[in-house]
């Protein structure tokens, strides 16, 4: 009970900070790094479902994005959609294009399923540098901003804080429900996860889905943020970076991969020699945490616990209480 | 009553001839042991009864309903529950996550009453974590309801896959060697188990080595030798049967 409490504690504290950065950071810039922190984990967050949770191995998220930013800004500045508006349809084309590129991918087995996801991204690559009329090709695209009062550097901070927090709430409430124990049983064992009943692809299908959904309204967010964007923001890079974000935290944790978000989107630039590595950084990060701790950083924690203070393991005799097991059967007897 | 019956069913893996035109019939409230020497065909129709495997020829029945065709999530559905030889359990979950797999026919909010928390999707999660626990204690596990299924023993992981296999308020359960592997007290825990799921209208079929603990609960035994259906009937029946004593118990 007092693991719960601090919990709810440590999320109220994390709440207030967040909320509260405008105030504190020392220029602008680091405003921009937290607001792109939150527009990516927003893409994160439902991807993680997908990856840390049903472990379908998407490397090629960057193309929903690429079409979400597209969307947004052609529905935006061309047709004189209203931008939150647009924000839902980009939404909406991403949860589409996460259902056709789903149908004929998500039954392929793990490693096909992460080609098929990676060709994905080089078509939507290739496709906005090649249509010009509708993405300005290589020259790109200016984005339109929010209205006020989201219009201001802080003000955008925060509508993207929410959009975040509202994502990260309803990812939470599906892990902790009997929908993210059918998730686990799709990603560690298909044959039990049948045999109690779970639809494996429809679930797979469905929160791939909703992955395109939080990619597509993500994509919106970057684009806006971005002010410009051209096929070369949406490199494969930035669909690896994703997943690595995962990888880095931990599956089965959301504490975890907002940690990895975080951690490669600050630190090589709070960090300058870092930044000069580039991808070398993000190569190195990712060998010394699939080496070192394969579980990720999120379970950490409890890891290192484990390590100092094991948890006793006394064996007991399992000895059935037939009483309680009968109510139980009797009460959900079919009729 | 709702029977569970393979009717005549056959199985061929290539050119070897696995089930050939055997049949079974499982009632509620009845423990039925399935016994037979090392590849005789057990466990084949133990996976054709809970469909991960199509049947070659013949036909599966429940009550009425023709499932021949139907997959493994919708015979789970419909109140079959199965355990593994070989546990199949989710390592990283604790033990009381493990049953609550098992409440996942009787969920009833969607994707999005459960994203935004709405009341349907909490009252899921209550009555399925209510049943799990009582199901968990009900068979024993009650004191380690937080421990990971990764730490668990032996006994621990086949006890458990039964509680996820009840939590799914089955009709039938079908047990794969649930005596593998477990201590005399242990077997003696599961006898009592399964009696009682029996004596409250449960069907158990019981796939087995351990001869002894077959005859001993069952209320009908059937034989397979090499695929094909060698005695049927009462437990004291096939013991004394002289082709069974001959292929399979030994003098």
């Amino acid at each position: 009970m007092t693991n719960s409490r601090f919990r709810l504690f440590a999320t109220a504290l994390a709440a207030v900070a967040a909320v509260a950065l405008p105030f504190f950071v020392a220029d602008q810039y680091q405003l921009h790094l937290a607001t792109l922190i939150a527009v990516y984990w927003i893409l994160v967050a439902g991807l993680n479902l997908v990856v840390g949770f049903s472990g379908q191995l998407s490397i090629g998220h960057v193309g929903l994005l690429a079409i979400g930013s597209y969307a947004f800004t052609i529905l935006a500045s061309q047709h004189g959609v209203d931008t939150f508006s647009a924000t839902v349809v980009a939404g909406a084309i991403g949860a589409t294009c996460g259902f056709l590129l789903g149908l004929p991918s998500l039954r392929l087995p793990g490693f096909y399923f992460a080609m098929a996801t990676l060709a994905f991204a080089l078509i939507v690559g290739e496709l906005s540098l090649a249509q010009q009329e509708l993405t300005g090709g290589g020259a790109g695209l200016a984005v339109p901003g929010f209205p006020a009062p989201f219009d201001t550097p802080a003000g955008f901070y925060w509508l993207v804080l929410a959009i975040a927090a509202l994502v990260t709430g309803a990812t939470a409430n599906i892990t902790r429900s009997m929908w993210g124990r059918a998730l686990v049983a799709v990603r560690d064992s298909e044959v039990a996860a049948r045999a109690n009943g779970v639809p494996v692809f429809r679930m797979k299908l469905l929160v791939f889905m909703f992955s395109g959904f939080t990619a597509g309204v993500s994509g919106a967010l970057f684009a806006s943020l971005q002010t410009y964007i051209t096929p070369e923001t949406f490199t494969f890079e930035l669909g690896l970076f994703f997943f690595v974000a995962i990888i880095i935290g931990g599956r089965g944790s959301i504490l975890g991969p907002f940690l990895g978000t975080v951690l490669l989107t600050a630190l090589p630039e709070v960090v300058a020699p870092l930044a000069r590595l580039g991808n070398f950084f993000y190569g190195a990060l990712l060998l010394i945490v699939v080496l070192a701790v394969p579980e990720g950083i999120g379970p950490l924690i409890n890891t290192l616990r484990e390590r100092f203070r094991p948890t006793k393991v006394e064996k007991q005799l399992v000895s059935p209480d037939l009483r309680r097991l009968e109510t139980a059967i009797n009460a959900g007897q079919r009729v | 009553m709702t029977v569970l019956t393979a009717q005549a069913v056959s199985k061929h893996f290539g050119g070897v001839t696995a089930l050939d035109d055997v049949s079974l019939d499982l009632r509620p409230g009845e423990v039925h042991g399935l016994i037979g020497p090392n590849g005789s065909g057990k466990t084949t129709l133990l996976n054709l009864l809970s469909g991960y495997y199509p049947v070659d020829d013949g036909s599966i029945k429940l009550g009425e309903i023709d499932l021949t065709k139907a997959r493994v999530q919708q015979r789970a559905v419909l109140g079959i529950a199965r355990t593994f030889q070989k546990p199949r359990l989710l390592a990283t979950l604790s033990v009381l996550d493990n049953a609550m797999l098992g409440c996942y026919p009787s969920t009833q909010a969607g994707f999005f009453e459960t994203a935004f928390a709405l009341p349907r999707a909490r009252r899921d999660y209550i009555s399925a974590r209510n049943r799990s626990l009582d199901i968990l204690h009900g068979v024993g596990l009650g004191h380690i309801i937080n421990r990971p299924a990764s730490l668990l023993d032996h006994a621990e992981q086949r006890f458990l896959e039964i509680a996820r296999g009840l939590a799914m308020k089955p009709t039938f359960i079908l047990l794969d060697e649930p005596a593998g592997g477990l201590t005399e007290a242990e077997i003696e825990a599961l006898g009592r188990i399964v009696l009682t799921l029996r004596d409250n209208g449960v069907g158990v079929l019981i796939v087995e080595h351990h001869t002894d603990f077959v005859f001993r609960i069952s209320d009908r035994v059937t034989t397979l030798n090499l695929g094909r259906m060698l005695k049927h009937g009462a437990p004291a029946e096939v013991r004394r049967d002289p082709e069974v004593i001959r292929v399979y118990l030994g003098a």
